[in-house]
C-alpha cells in the first residue's frame, strides 16, 4: 500500500499551490469592500487624497513577464485537480463524489496546518479556474484574419455586449409599439427586489468580459441596463439578472441571547458591550421597576453626570421600556463616558432577547447594537500626537 | 496587534469590527485622514417616532429608504445623543462650541444654567406685566434660544479673494450651516470678551441671548455690520467664480 500512497501524496500536494506564488485572479475581498462601497453610497468626505510617486522600473524579468496558459495546459490542472480531489477525499475517509470545495478547504486546513496571518499565503486548493487568470485565446486565424467581427475595434467583448444589449431594447420597444398601436398594451410595473441586489461593479464586469474597460465605458453599459429594467419586459429579465449581484439584504447577523430562568422563575438575559477600554456586562430582568445597579452601587451615585445617566436610559427610553427592566451590571476599566457607552451596550445587546425582531432592526438602525470600533489613535514618530505635529520652525 | 498594524501598512484587509485599513482605492494617492468605520457605513437614526409610524402611511421613497437600509451597516450610536424629547441638536452644538479642554460637565452645566436665567426673567417679566403684555412674553427658553441665534444668522458673508496681489473682501453666499455656526461663535466670542470679570457666563449669556431675541444687542450689530461691508463691496461681487 505504500507506493499508492506515496503517489496520492505526491498529486495531493502538487496541487496545492501556495497563494502567492500564482497571482490570484481576483482578490475579492479587496474588491468587493473597496469596490462596492463606489457602487452603493457616497464615498467617505473625510479622505483628503495627497499624490504619491512610485518608483517603477522596468525589469524583463521572467517572473514579472505575463505567463500564457495554453488551453492544454489549463484542462491538464483540472484533471489533476479532480484526481488530487478524489484523492483528499480517500484521505479523509470521505465519499469522492460528494466532496465540495469547503470539504477541500477544510481537509486542507487540517492537513497543512498554517499559522501564517496573511491567509493568502496559506495553503490553498481551488479548481484552476479561480486560480490561474482567465486568458484570451488568440483571436484570429492561420490567414490573419480576425474571428469576431468587432476585432478592430479593441474591446471586441464589450462592445458585442453593448449591441446585444441595444438590440434586445429596440426589440422591446418595437413589440411595445405594436401593442400600443393595437390598443393591448398594459402599464405593469413590477418592481422587483432590487434593494438585495446591486449591478456588478466595474471589477467585475472586467473579469467577466476579461477585457479591461474604461470607467465611461462601464457608467455607459450600468445606463443602458437601467434603460432595460425601466422598460420592463420579462424576457428579458435573465439577461438582466446576470449582471445583478446580491447584496447581504439584511445585516440580521445579531445574535439574540436564549433566555434564562433563576431561582424565583423570573426570565434574564446576560449580555457584554465594550467600549474604547472598557467591558461591561450586564443581565436584565424581565420584569422590574427600573432600577439599575452598577458595581454593586446604584447608577444614580455610580454615575454623577447627567449624561452618562441618559445613555444608560436610551435603550429603554427607545423601546418603550422604561420602567420595566431591572438591571445588574459589572463594568471595568475605561473612563466615565466609556463605561457608560458599554454598559448602553450590553444593555441593549440583553434587551434583544425580550423584544421582537422588527425591534431589534430598529434598535440596529438606530445604532445601540454596533460597538464602537473608535479607539485612541497612537501617536507617530517625528510627532507630537496622533495629528499634532512639533511647531514648524523656519530655520 | 503587530500583525494588524503590518497588515495596515501595507494596505491589506483586516477582519474585525469594520475596521477599515484597506488597500488605497486610486493608485497613487495616500489616503491622509480616515475613519475607523469603513466607508459602507450609514449614520444611525435615533429618532423614535421615524420606526412606529404604520405602514400604511409611508411614501414610495421612505418605503425604498425603509428596505435600503436594512442591507447597509450601520455606525454606533454617539455619547451625546440620545432619543429623549429633550436633546436638542442646537443646543448640543452649542454645547460643544462652549466646551473647552473637553470639559463637558462644565460646559452642560454651564448652558442649563444660562437657559434657566433666561427663564427667570421671563418669568419676573411675565410676572411684572399687564394683561395685555404677558400674551407677548415668551417663556419658553428653548424658543429664545432658538430665535435669538437665528436673528443672529447672517445672510451674506465676506471671503478673503486672492486677485492682483492684493486681498478683496468679496462678498459670497453663506450655506446654512456656515450661518449657524457664525451665528453661535458670535454669540459666544461677545460673551467672552465683553464681560465684565466677576460676572458669570450663564448671566452674561442668558443677557445676550434676549436682546437678540429682540433683535438688539452687540451680535445684531455685528450681523449688520457685516451686511452693511457686504453692500459696500458689492462692485467685487463679481470676483466669485462659484
Amino acid at each position: 500500500m505504500a507506493a499508492p500512497c506515496v503517489s496520492c501524496g505526491a498529486a495531493v500536494f502538487y496541487r496545492i499551490f501556495l497563494g502567492g506564488r500564482v497571482s490570484l485572479a481576483r482578490r475579492q475581498g479587496v474588491w468587493k469592500a473597496a469596490a462596492a462601497e463606489l457602487q452603493i453610497g457616497a464615498g467617505s468626505q473625510i479622505l483628503r487624497l495627497r499624490h504619491t510617486t512610485g518608483v517603477t522600473t522596468k525589469k524583463n524579468v521572467a517572473a514579472l513577464r505575463r505567463e500564457t496558459y495554453t488551453v492544454e495546459f489549463i484542462k491538464k490542472q483540472i484533471e489533476e485537480f479532480n484526481i488530487g480531489k478524489r484523492h483528499l477525499a480517500n484521505m479523509m475517509g470521505e465519499d469522492p463524489e460528494t466532496f465540495t470545495q469547503e470539504d477541500i478547504d477544510r481537509a486542507i486546513a487540517y492537513l497543512f496546518p498554517s499559522g501564517l496571518f496573511e491567509k493568502q499565503a496559506r495553503p490553498i486548493m481551488k479548481h484552476p479556474e479561480q486560480i490561474f487568470p482567465k486568458q484570451r485565446a488568440i483571436q484570429w486565424g492561420e490567414d490573419g484574419r480576425p474571428f469576431h467581427f468587432l476585432f478592430y475595434t479593441g474591446k471586441q467583448s464589450y462592445y458585442s455586449l453593448m449591441h446585444e444589449a441595444y438590440g434586445k431594447l429596440l426589440d422591446i420597444e418595437k413589440r411595445q409599439n405594436q401593442l400600443q398601436a393595437k390598443g393591448l398594451f398594459s402599464e405593469n410595473t413590477k418592481t422587483k427586489d432590487l434593494i438585495g441586489s446591486r449591478w456588478l461593479i466595474k471589477e467585475e464586469l472586467e473579469e467577466m468580459l476579461v477585457e479591461k474597460l474604461s470607467d465611461q465605458d462601464y457608467a455607459q453599459f450600468i445606463r443602458l441596463l437601467e434603460r432595460l429594467l425601466t422598460v420592463q419586459c420579462g424576457a428579458e429579465e435573465e439577461f438582466v439578472q446576470q449582471f445583478r449581484r446580491s447584496v447581504t439584504v439584511q445585516s440580521k447577523k445579531q445574535l439574540i441571547e436564549p433566555l434564562q430562568y433563576d431561582e424565583q422563575g423570573m426570565a434574564f438575559s446576560t449580555s457584554e458591550g465594550r467600549r474604547k477600554s472598557a467591558k461591561a456586562e450586564a443581565i436584565v430582568y424581565e420584569h422590574g421597576s427600573g432600577r439599575i445597579k452598577v458595581n454593586g452601587t446604584d447608577y444614580l451615585l455610580y454615575f454623577p453626570v447627567t449624561q452618562d445617566r441618559e445613555q444608560l436610559m436610551f435603550p429603554f427610553h427607545f423601546l418603550d421600556r422604561l420602567g420595566k427592566h431591572d438591571v445588574t451590571c459589572t463594568v471595568s476599566g475605561g473612563g466615565r463616558s466609556s463605561q457608560a457607552g458599554a454598559i448602553r451596550l450590553a444593555m441593549a445587546k440583553a434587551l434583544c432577547s425580550f423584544v421582537t425582531e422588527e425591534e431589534v432592526e430598529w434598535m440596529r438602525q438606530a445604532g445601540l447594537l454596533t460597538t464602537d470600533p473608535r479607539v485612541k489613535e497612537r501617536k507617530k514618530p517625528g510627532q507630537e500626537g496622533a495629528r499634532r505635529k512639533f511647531t514648524w520652525k523656519k530655520r | 496587534m503587530a500583525a494588524s498594524s503590518v497588515k495596515a501598512a501595507r494596505g491589506w484587509p483586516v477582519l474585525a469590527l469594520g475596521v477599515r485599513n484597506r488597500l488605497l482605492r486610486l493608485p497613487g494617492l495616500t489616503q491622509v485622514r480616515w475613519s475607523r468605520y469603513g466607508p459602507e457605513y450609514k449614520d444611525p437614526q435615533i429618532d423614535k417616532e421615524y420606526y412606529r409610524k404604520p405602514l400604511a402611511e409611508l411614501t414610495e421613497h421612505e418605503k425604498d429608504d425603509l428596505e435600503l437600509r436594512k442591507t447597509q451597516h450601520i455606525k454606533a450610536a454617539p455619547a451625546t445623543k440620545t432619543s429623549s424629547v429633550f436633546d436638542d441638536p442646537v443646543i448640543s452644538k452649542f454645547t460643544n462650541m462652549i466646551m473647552k479642554g473637553g470639559n463637558k460637565v462644565l460646559a452642560r452645566s454651564l448652558m442649563t444654567q444660562t437657559l434657566e436665567a433666561v427663564k427667570r426673567k421671563q418669568f419676573e417679566k411675565y410676572h411684572a406685566a399687564s394683561a395685555e403684555e404677558r400674551a407677548t412674553i415668551e417663556r419658553n427658553p428653548y424658543t429664545i434660544f432658538h430665535q435669538a441665534l437665528k436673528n443672529c444668522e447672517p445672510v451674506i458673508g465676506l471671503v478673503p479673494i486672492l486677485r492682483g496681489g492684493h486681498f478683496y473682501q468679496v462678498p459670497v453666499p453663506l450655506a446654512d450651516r456656515r450661518r449657524r455656526f457664525l451665528a453661535m461663535k458670535w454669540m459666544i466670542t461677545e460673551c467672552r470678551e465683553k464681560k465684565h470679570r466677576r460676572m458669570l457666563m450663564p448671566e452674561k449669556l442668558s443677557h445676550e441671548l434676549l436682546e437678540a431675541f429682540h433683535n438688539q444687542g452687540p451680535v445684531i450689530k455685528k450681523k449688520h455690520d457685516m451686511h452693511k461691508m457686504a453692500e459696500a463691496n458689492r462692485a467685487l461681487a463679481h470676483y466669485r467664480w462659484w
